[in-house]
């Protein structure tokens, strides 16, 4: 099974609020890690969004899940700042991962 | 009790006027503030009254406005809708006109930062909503740096915020500024349970609050990245940042280091205070500004992942 994300018809085009996102990625996201091959968070039609709104998103995902999560989770309609912003996301999640290893 | 707001508060005259202004808002009765010698003002000053005057309005104090007949810049305190926001109405005798590119009027932040965040960078920077646009990249910077200190204000500050913003077309000087009259940054840590808080001064909580995976809302809402990569923007785009909360206030010069003390005049600001100054020309190619400013906090380890990027 694959799940296609599509944020802006679910939060419009501009993403600031963690919280939000966060809500989102425990009801739409975390529950779906297991049961499809792929999951395609979509970021056409957004022009703009925060660190708070895509670290709330991502990393947590990348952080309970594992690196292997990358080989679930895709990104499509990304403008380059939304490509930094999922880049840094992502590395937050294994920061984390390798921060409890450390521990 | 009578307080003369000083004739210019910009540049090192703001961090005085914040220590003045505590000194009488702290007092109790009847606040009177006249504006009589009033002759230059920055966003920043325009919102550091409006976050003290609703401050003591929701402790029920009362606030007077005079001197405003004989203000030389009283149409533009209106224009800026700096009594609106604190209640006082006085006739105008002007016309208003569309401020786009020139201002944005003293707002309260409310629940629709990232709209908000939209309206201010598209004031300030018009046209910047469109992709390729001469101003795109000043457009995504403010619209970053609002949102990302708005829905702190909104989220943990307790208290009332507001913004205002303004750009100086013959000098290209854009200035930003957020206020809020809530907990500050010291009791937000501490009210959020942070046992290492607990014994910090508002200077080395202000400290403690620019370093990256430093959050007041505690994880997994925020991972404390938004006041950390404001700051690293700053310096990179050589701008003149200033954070004060309690009696700490943190100060970036363009093209310096971030110095952090305590505000002058035994000063404190009731609340937090961000202000945000730079030059319209330095802000290009955003993405990448937000890249290195990531790669410069240790939020950006790894070489790029082009493989999760579907076109």
């Amino acid at each position: 099974m694959n799940l296609e994300l599509p944020l802006s018809e679910d939060f419009g085009t501009h993403l600031s609020d963690g919280s939000k996102a966060l809500e989102y990625r425990i009801a739409r996201i975390d529950p779906y890690m297991s049961l499809c091959k792929e999951i395609v968070v979509d970021f056409t039609g957004v022009r703009h969004a925060n660190s708070s709104f895509v670290n709330a998103l991502i990393s947590g995902v990348v952080e309970q899940h594992g690196e292997s999560s990358l080989s679930i989770l895709a990104f499509k309609g990304c403008n380059p700042v939304i490509k930094v912003l999922v880049e840094a996301a992502i590395d937050l999640g294994l920061q984390k991962i390798a921060g409890k290893a450390r521990a | 009790m009578i307080f003369y707001i000083p004739s210019d508060i910009q540049g090192a005259g703001l961090l005085d006027f914040i220590g003045d202004l505590n000194g009488h808002t702290n007092s109790s009765g009847d606040l009177s503030l006249d504006f009589s010698r009033l002759k230059r003002i920055t966003p920043a000053g325009l919102v550091i009254i409006a976050a003290n005057v609703l401050r003591l309005l929701r402790l029920e104090r009362a606030v007077h406005f005079q001197g405003l007949e004989s203000c030389s810049i009283a149409a533009y305190l209106q224009r800026m809708d700096l009594l609106k926001i604190c209640g006082k109405s006085i006739p105008e005798n002007f016309q208003r006109h569309d401020s786009t590119g020139r201002f944005v009027p003293v707002r309260p932040i409310d629940h629709r930062v990232d709209q908000m965040g939209h309206e201010i960078a598209l004031c300030l920077a018009p046209g910047g909503e469109e992709y390729a646009q001469p101003l795109s990249d000043l457009y995504e910077l403010i619209w970053y740096v609002f949102t990302e200190t708005a829905n702190n204000v909104r989220q943990h500050s307790g208290g009332l915020g507001c913004a205002a913003a303004q750009v100086t077309r013959s000098a290209g000087m854009v200035r930003l500024a957020l206020a809020d009259n809530g907990r500050g940054i010291l009791r937000s840590f501490q009210a959020a349970g942070l046992e290492w808080s607990q014994h910090l001064t508002d200077t080395e909580a202000l400290a403690k609050a620019l370093e990256p995976k430093i959050s007041c809302k505690g994880e997994p809402t925020n991972q404390g990245v938004g006041l950390t990569l404001v700051s690293r923007l700053a310096k990179m785009t050589k701008s003149w940042l200033l954070i004060a909360s309690g009696t700490g206030m943190a100060q970036q010069l363009p093209g310096r280091e971030m110095t952090f003390s305590q505000l002058p005049n035994q000063g404190s600001f009731a609340g937090t205070l961000i202000v945000l100054t730079f030059r319209q020309d330095s802000v290009q190619a955003f993405a990448d500004l937000l890249h290195a400013a990531k790669i410069e906090a240790g939020l950006l380890q790894r070489p790029r992942i082009s493989t999760i990027f579907k076109s």
